[in-house]
């Protein structure tokens, strides 16, 4: 039965993946895999002795840590809010408001905060109210991280609902039942119901998050960064996009995705090992 | 589950698709592997006048490919004897066009003739990828020699990555002065000022633009100047101190007597400084450094901006879209270069253009001999206004008996994808084009633009480092990139960095790859100059 | 039934959370609002920047522009048939493998090492280069079917499915297998049935990304008849630095690029988010219970 699975992944997934020995080639589409040379190590080098590393790296450790900590646990809570919404119109008109914006692209989403952001944007009309000097807040590289975050709630929390719905849907009424007969407020139903059945659910999104922890979504970062922000913006995959992509280097590309790569997985492997301790939940 | 057999067959797959890409991934240095995917079935034996196809690649901003068959196919057959194809590939700032020929180069599918991107032609030219043309030019396709002047072939060969001096490349070329600052007459005569000569007189000109409402409208919403993000098409702020800039990019030329590039020069220090100033007192757009290129056009659109920096034949666009806007037929002239005390300014003017066709290094003549038939009828002068035209309902109409380009249609527009007119612009031909497509209605903006193109040639200065080839960044992409000439300009034209900061700037360029570049860029001057 | 005690706090903490909510999707539809006003605006207040949440000099002309395209009917045509036909397909597929990935060591010897390759398959992603060259060389260039084909097993989703069939109920497997069950039979009359939810959160996420795709049109797609609609809407991006010369003006026109693309991405976004409400009804409370009285 996991025949046609295995073959797709085999197929699209590992062969490609074998590919990714031209991070250890100086890699040229004329010579291919076979005839380029082997440079070992030579571009995780370049990567890492680059003066700007510390600060690029930095700066991707810095926001995927917000990403977990402030993004992730949105979702959640917002699940468990809709899921006290009774009128059923009500409830589908909340959720699919909060997921629109998951379908805009980032493209059209970054010019909308510009546009916010803007001197005669919403931000500077509302602050001035208050006596406040107009501030473009995209160039001022203190405001970055604040906006990265919340820009990443505003189009993603409702979005990431839609599962822990799904989850909470299969919570067997009758424990609410049984609860609300023993006289448990809702507050205790979300605390001794509701949140410990969603916990393993939870759990493995989290680890899935953890796997792709320096992974900050390219268009994101990319289309809010200016070089006004770079000090605290610029994240590795917008740092080889300039060095690597644009100029089509493939090895140094490919070596600096495989860091970010290994790093996740081992992140994955550590905190898989953790969640087997704390409930039966876990990857593998 | 019988796992054997599971593994055997998951073995057999991996081993059957492994063998075929690996066949897929030979060496295509002088292969012929001709898979162009619409080749011409016509007969293969060598006939006089067969139409032969040839796959081209090349700018397409979201217009619709050339297939076999289609109008704009037919029109180029008809006009220049050879099917051109040109598939529909996504520029988006030519990284995914790059992106997209390098996958066709390594399945072995490079496109018969295209335009080269981020310097790929040097590796292009050291594998044999690409055809030696400096015999191949003059014997089939003399034209292309005519239109390009002898300079620019000399400094095609001194870019050679092979060393011995051969052409790989047909270069852009621009044989007139096209940018200047841009400044609004009428405000100028509604405030009874004269056109500025100095830099002093340029300040108090953009002062009483800010404070003495030029644009009537009773509210203090002009912006004297101002220019787009990473710095840039703000040049004229950057021209006057003698800057060499081309579209907001530093550039590089003979300061001291030495070729260097133009960033790390005591004149960059002086022009940010001036920049800093203007930022402070609202007479640049605060926005500048925000603004993207529809957000400035915007503002110059809207009546509110006065002077900007541009390309001088596009004013029309100007023009045309502010009274369409506004109501108001404004009146645009060229800004002098602004004289300042110490330094000879000018508008920098790079004759050399970008590699613009290269030609793909094929054993099979038919091919060859078509590709080189489309140059030499591309080149040929006498074809470029109908080239430009394009096809009749598609491109233009006839109105009242003159040709006159149709609106911008991606959805029904196919790609002009040869425009010899546009990469080897000459001044005559282009104003050329505008007396011809004027309509009474639209005289007035056309007389404005022409004349002030022919105004900009006098401030217009060709840089020492036209046509220094990409390959001196080789291995510095930051470099490239102006990574850190754009952080470090932003933030002090911002007033978040003090000017000092500035010699912090050079120094870490300097460090970071800036030394071994002017070195190699130095090495190619001399090399060219001889 | 049970009947409803609700206290007053109870009462006003659902208000609450109500009033909360229904502020966070007015917040979250601003983004739409200022894409809608966008299309529905002339081409001067949009050029002028005047343009924020609402249609200033209203005009239909980039709909009609629009709506006028026969390309962009048969993109949207398309893009249907390949996000319907791709999710019921990737929806199979992965199904096929999250079950017997459920399976606990004894029943399933090689469940933990598969997750494990699953999970890589996760994280490290493919150069594009060796991949461009696989999908090539299995048939996929200048072929529709790449439009469906590399989308029928996500890694995510196969984590997701197979972490709902982990939690099914082990008692209703029981009885099923004394009946002389076999897995295939197990699979598709008992276990799927019942997981509507998690099947209509893999129908939405597959369906998400067959109807935004781009990357794979992009690289593998030479026939603009082929082209889904992310594809027909990325021709109305421009880009700053390409500068012709002898440039057309098009002040004649109500619309221009801006309004354009505002509108494509509305015309691309509609049925999409129509869908959800209709899938919300699986999400409903109890689907599994009624088996295991039974």
């Amino acid at each position: 039965m996991a025949i046609p699975g295995i073959v797709f992944l085999i197929v699209f997934k590992y062969i490609p993946l074998a590919g990714a020995v031209i991070a250890f080639q100086d890699f040229s589409v004329f010579k291919g895999f076979t005839d380029s040379p082997w440079v070992g190590f030579k571009h995780f080098e370049t990567l890492i002795d680059h003066p700007d590393f510390a600060r690029v790296f930095g700066n991707t450790l810095m926001l995927g840590f917000l990403k977990l900590a402030l993004v992730f646990p949105v979702p959640v809570l917002l699940a468990l809010m809709i899921n006290e919404i009774r009128k059923s119109a009500l409830k589908k008109g909340v959720q699919t408001a909060l997921y629109i914006p998951h379908f805009l692209s980032w493209v059209i989403v970054s010019g909308i905060v510009f546009d916010f952001f803007s001197l005669s944007g919403l931000f500077n009309i509302v602050i001035g109210w208050f006596g406040y000097d107009p501030t473009l807040v995209m160039q001022e590289s203190g405001y970055f991280r604040i906006v990265y975050v919340i820009t990443a709630i505003w189009r993603d929390a409702g979005w990431g609902t839609v599962v822990y719905m799904a989850a909470i849907s299969a919570i067997d009424p009758q424990l609410y039942e049984s609860a609300m007969i023993d006289g448990a407020s809702k507050t205790r139903q979300i605390r001794h119901i509701t949140f410990p059945l969603l916990l393993p659910t939870v759990l493995v999104l989290f680890l899935l998050e953890i796997g792709n922890f320096l992974d900050l979504g390219f268009d994101h970062v990319f289309n809010l960064l200016t070089p006004m922000t770079y000090s605290v913006g610029d994240i590795l995959d917008t740092y080889v996009f300039r060095t690597g992509i644009q100029q089509a280097q493939y090895s140094f590309a490919t070596a600096v995705g495989l860091f970010q790569s290994v790093i996740g997985f081992i992140l994955v492997f550590v905190f898989n090992k953790l969640s087997k301790k704390v409930s039966d939940g876990g990857l593998w | 589950m019988d796992w054997k057999k599971i593994g055997l067959v998951s073995a057999a797959l991996v081993l059957a698709t492994t063998a075929a890409t690996a066949c897929g991934n030979n060496n295509n240095a002088s292969e012929e592997a001709s898979s162009s995917p619409a080749q011409s079935s016509s007969a293969s034996s060598s006939g006089g006048d067969e139409i032969v196809d040839v796959e081209v690649w090349g700018t397409n901003i979201g217009y619709k490919p050339v297939e076999k068959g289609s109008k704009l196919y037919e029109f180029y057959k008809e006009k220049l004897g050879v099917g051109v194809i040109n598939p529909y590939v996504e520029w988006n700032g030519g990284t995914n066009y790059l992106n997209q020929l390098n996958l066709k180069i390594a399945a072995n599918e490079m496109p018969d003739m295209f335009t080269p991107q981020q310097g790929i032609e040097d590796s292009l030219a050291k594998n044999g990828a690409i055809a030696d043309l400096t015999d191949l030019l003059p014997k089939y396709a003399p034209n292309v020699m005519k239109v390009i002047p002898e300079e620019m072939w000399d400094i095609v060969k001194a870019n050679d990555p092979t060393g011995q001096g051969r052409i790989y490349y047909i270069p852009g070329s621009v044989d007139y002065g096209r940018y200047a600052g841009m400044i609004r007459q009428d405000w100028l005569d509604k405030l009874n000022l004269s056109m500025p000569q100095t830099q002093d007189e340029y300040v108090k000109v953009l002062e009483a633009f800010r404070d003495q409402d030029p644009n009537g409208n009773g509210q203090k919403d002009e912006i004297p100047t101002g220019g787009r993000q990473e710095a840039r098409w703000m040049d004229h702020l950057f021209a006057m101190y003698g800057v060499a800039m081309f579209e907001g990019y530093p550039d590089w030329d003979l300061y001291n007597g030495e070729l260097t590039y133009s960033a790390v020069t005591p004149n960059m220090k002086a022009a940010l400084e001036f920049a800093a100033k203007l930022y402070k007192e609202g007479l640049l757009d605060p926005e500048t450094l925000l603004n993207d290129k529809a957000k400035w056009d915007g503002k110059v659109n809207s009546d509110k901006a006065g002077n900007y920096f541009h390309w001088v034949e596009q004013n029309n666009l100007y023009l045309e879209n502010l009274q369409k806007n506004t109501g108001v037929q404004g009146r645009f002239s060229v800004l002098p270069v602004q004289k300042v005390d110490g330094y000879e300014g000018f508008y920098t003017w790079k004759r050399v253009g970008p590699p613009q066709w290269v030609v793909k290094n094929t054993k099979d003549e038919k091919k060859l001999q078509a590709v080189l038939k489309l140059l030499n009828n591309m080149y040929d002068k006498n074809n470029w206004k109908d080239l430009y035209l394009g096809v009749e309902g598609m491109h233009y109409e006839m109105k009242d008996g003159k040709a006159v380009k149709l609106p911008d249609d991606k959805s029904t527009q196919e790609n002009q994808i040869l425009n010899p007119y546009s990469s080897s612009a000459t001044l005559d031909f282009t104003v050329d084009l505008f007396n011809s497509t004027a309509s009474a209605d639209n005289k007035w903006i056309y007389d404005q633009v022409t004349a002030n193109m022919e105004e900009a040639q006098k401030y217009a200065k060709v840089i020492a480092g036209d046509g220094l080839p990409a390959s001196i960044y080789e291995g510095y992409a930051d470099i490239n990139n102006r990574t850190l000439y754009i952080e470090y300009a932003s933030k002090i034209i911002m007033g978040k960095y003090p000017i000092d900061k500035f010699d912090e700037f050079v120094d870490k360029w300097n460090k970071s790859g800036g030394e071994e570049v002017t070195k190699r860029a130095r090495e190619w001057y001399s090399k060219v100059k001889k | 039934m049970v009947t409803v005690f609700e206290t007053r706090s109870e009462k006003a903490f659902v208000s609450t959370i109500t009033v909360i909510l229904i502020l966070l999707s007015v917040v979250a539809l601003i983004p739409l609002l200022s894409v809608i006003a966008t299309s529905l605006s002339s081409k001067s207040a949009v050029d002028m920047n005047l343009v924020t949440l609402w249609p200033k000099q209203f005009t239909l002309d980039s709909w009609s522009y629009i709506v006028d395209r026969p390309d962009l009917w048969r993109s949207f045509a398309l893009t249907l048939v390949t996000t319907v036909v791709g999710t019921v397909l990737a929806l199979l597929l992965t199904a096929l493998l999250a079950y017997p990935l459920s399976k606990s060591k004894n029943e399933f010897r090689w469940g933990a090492v598969l997750m494990i390759g699953v999970v890589i398959a996760m994280i490290f992603k493919a150069p594009i280069v060796p991949y461009f060259l696989t999908v090539r060389e299995i048939g996929l260039y200048d072929n529709p079917l790449v439009l469906i084909v590399p989308h029928l097993l996500n890694p995510f989703n196969l984590i997701i499915m197979r972490t709902f069939f982990k939690q099914f109920s082990k008692e209703l497997e029981e009885a099923a297998f004394l009946e002389g069950c076999g897995y295939f039979r197990m699979l598709f009359q008992f276990v799927l049935p019942l997981s509507k939810a998690v099947l209509a959160t893999l129908a939405l996420f597959y369906g998400v990304v067959l109807w935004n795709q781009f990357q794979h049109p992009l690289l593998f797609l030479q026939n603009p008849d082929w082209f889904p609609l992310q594809i027909k809407i990325r021709q109305f991006i421009t880009d700053d630095n390409v500068i012709m010369s002898g440039a057309v003006s098009t002040a004649d026109l109500n619309y221009n690029e801006r309004t354009l693309r505002a509108t494509t991405v509305l015309f691309a976004i509609i049925p999409i988010i129509a869908v959800y409400p209709f899938l919300q009804k699986y999400f409903v409370k109890g689907a599994m219970i009624g088996s295991v009285k039974g």
